[in-house]
């Protein structure tokens, strides 16, 4: 198993897109090998979505999410970090696992436009 | 011999009104192609929201080469020292800073890829220890650490979005007797309607979305998953968190950019055009002190998380 300590990639705030681009970074080239990926959280207290939609939610645009729960785990995340992190993967699956969802959204864009 | 033009900043709330005030304030100065000093004789107060836009503009201003001052002797009493206090007098030439007293300090921050690593923690520490470690609000630090993550967002979608390459100028405030505090943020860029209109029309090559008013623009924006950046992944989460904390936290969020105004309250958003256009964007938020009002639904990890 290919374990992360995420604070010494990004540090004690993980907010930013660079620091889950840093993290989605290392943990890519594992998946491709099938391989089980444990992120550590410990240490690091401030979360906001950049981060997880980078770090994790982009995984999403090429893994199922059943994919996801069998090979990747995280530990020490705070309770806080959970809940941004849940509503990161809620938004990032509707878009990339349900066509219907994507198509929702892209038809209201243009709804907004053709309507003025 | 160069021309000194004379403005004199008027009593500055948080009204939309005074939004107007500052716009037209910031057209006069924009136009008077000269140097520039501010005097306060017709200023009883500064809310946040004004003491970051007058910084911002000073160094626009200073940006063209002119000089800017404050006549700080101007000032009564009880607006020099709220600009003592929040270090904004010290920041334009004002020898005397005195302290944070209840004010949050006015900060500059200009994205330099140098010191880019750097920014975030300070912002983080900024939020963490100047705006919330006051004891103004009582909430523990894993509330506080949430509730700073959750206002990054404003800053974030300024870095990401707003391009402001004069900077991001904030500022806050405590108001004891409202047991309210309040941080706003303001950025001289490209501004929310602006960024939305350009991305739909690119995004529906066939129509010209350039007439879609500012309002439903920002609208658009307050989407869950809406965003103008397609790079990378998906994202457009941050103004919804924001939203949620505020309506939890029975606060307000409001958003002036360009000519669009959004305001979230009493779990209600609303959206509105404007006659007076900003250009920038301005963020302010207001939350209340009471502990009742915090209660984040702790969430675990139980159960699969994809």
């Amino acid at each position: 198993m290919f374990k992360l300590k995420i604070a010494e990639i990004a540090g004690k705030n993980c907010v930013t897109s660079e620091g889950g681009q840093k993290v989605y970074d290392q943990i890519i080239p594992r998946l491709r090998s099938n391989e089980n990926v444990n992120l550590d959280f410990d240490g690091v207290s401030v979360f906001a979505s950049p981060f997880f939609n980078f770090a994790i939610g982009q995984l999403l645009k090429d893994y199922s999410p059943n994919k996801l729960n069998e090979l990747l785990s995280i530990i020490n995340l705070t309770s806080n970090g959970t809940s941004v992190l849940k509503r990161v993967i809620q938004n990032s699956r509707e878009y990339y696992q349900d066509p219907r969802a994507k198509k929702a959204f892209d038809d209201t864009i243009e709804k907004e436009a053709e309507d003025k | 011999m160069s021309i000194i033009k004379q403005f004199s900043i008027p009593t500055l709330n948080d009204n939309p009104t005074d939004f107007d005030k500052l716009c037209e304030l910031g057209d006069l100065v924009h136009a008077a192609n000269s140097d520039v000093i501010f005097t306060f004789s017709d200023c009883q107060f500064l809310r946040p929201n004004a003491i970051a836009f007058l910084g911002g503009m000073a160094r626009i201003v200073e940006s063209k080469g002119r000089i800017v001052k404050f006549d700080f002797d101007t000032a009564p009493d009880k607006v020099l020292t709220i600009l003592r206090q929040n270090g904004f007098a010290n920041q334009f030439g004002h020898s005397v800073f005195s302290g944070p007293g209840r004010s949050v300090p006015y900060r500059e921050d200009r994205i330099e890829p140098i010191r880019q690593a750097n920014l975030k923690d300070e912002i983080i520490d900024y939020l963490t220890n100047e705006w919330l470690g006051h004891g103004w609000v009582h909430v523990s630090p894993r509330l506080r650490n949430a509730i700073v993550g959750v206002v990054w967002e404003i800053y974030d979608n300024a870095f990401e979005h707003a391009n402001s390459e004069i900077g991001i100028y904030s500022c806050g405030q405590y108001f004891p007797r409202l047991r309210i505090l309040q941080l706003a943020v303001a950025d001289f860029g490209i501004g929310i309607p602006e960024n939305v209109k350009r991305y739909l029309q690119e995004k529906v090559k066939r129509y010209l979305p350039l007439k879609l008013p500012s309002a439903s623009c920002l609208q658009w924006a307050f989407q869950e998953g809406a965003s103008t950046k397609t790079q990378g992944t998906r994202r457009g989460l941050g103004l919804n968190l924001l939203k949620d904390f505020v309506n939890l936290n029975h606060g307000t969020l409001e958003i002036y950019s360009q000519d669009g105004y959004a305001l979230v309250k009493d779990n209600k958003e609303r959206f509105h055009n404007r006659n007076s256009l900003l250009q920038g964007t301005i963020v302010n938020i207001t939350i209340r002190c009471d502990e009742s009002y915090y209660c984040f639904t702790d969430e675990t990890s139980v159960g699969p998380l994809f």
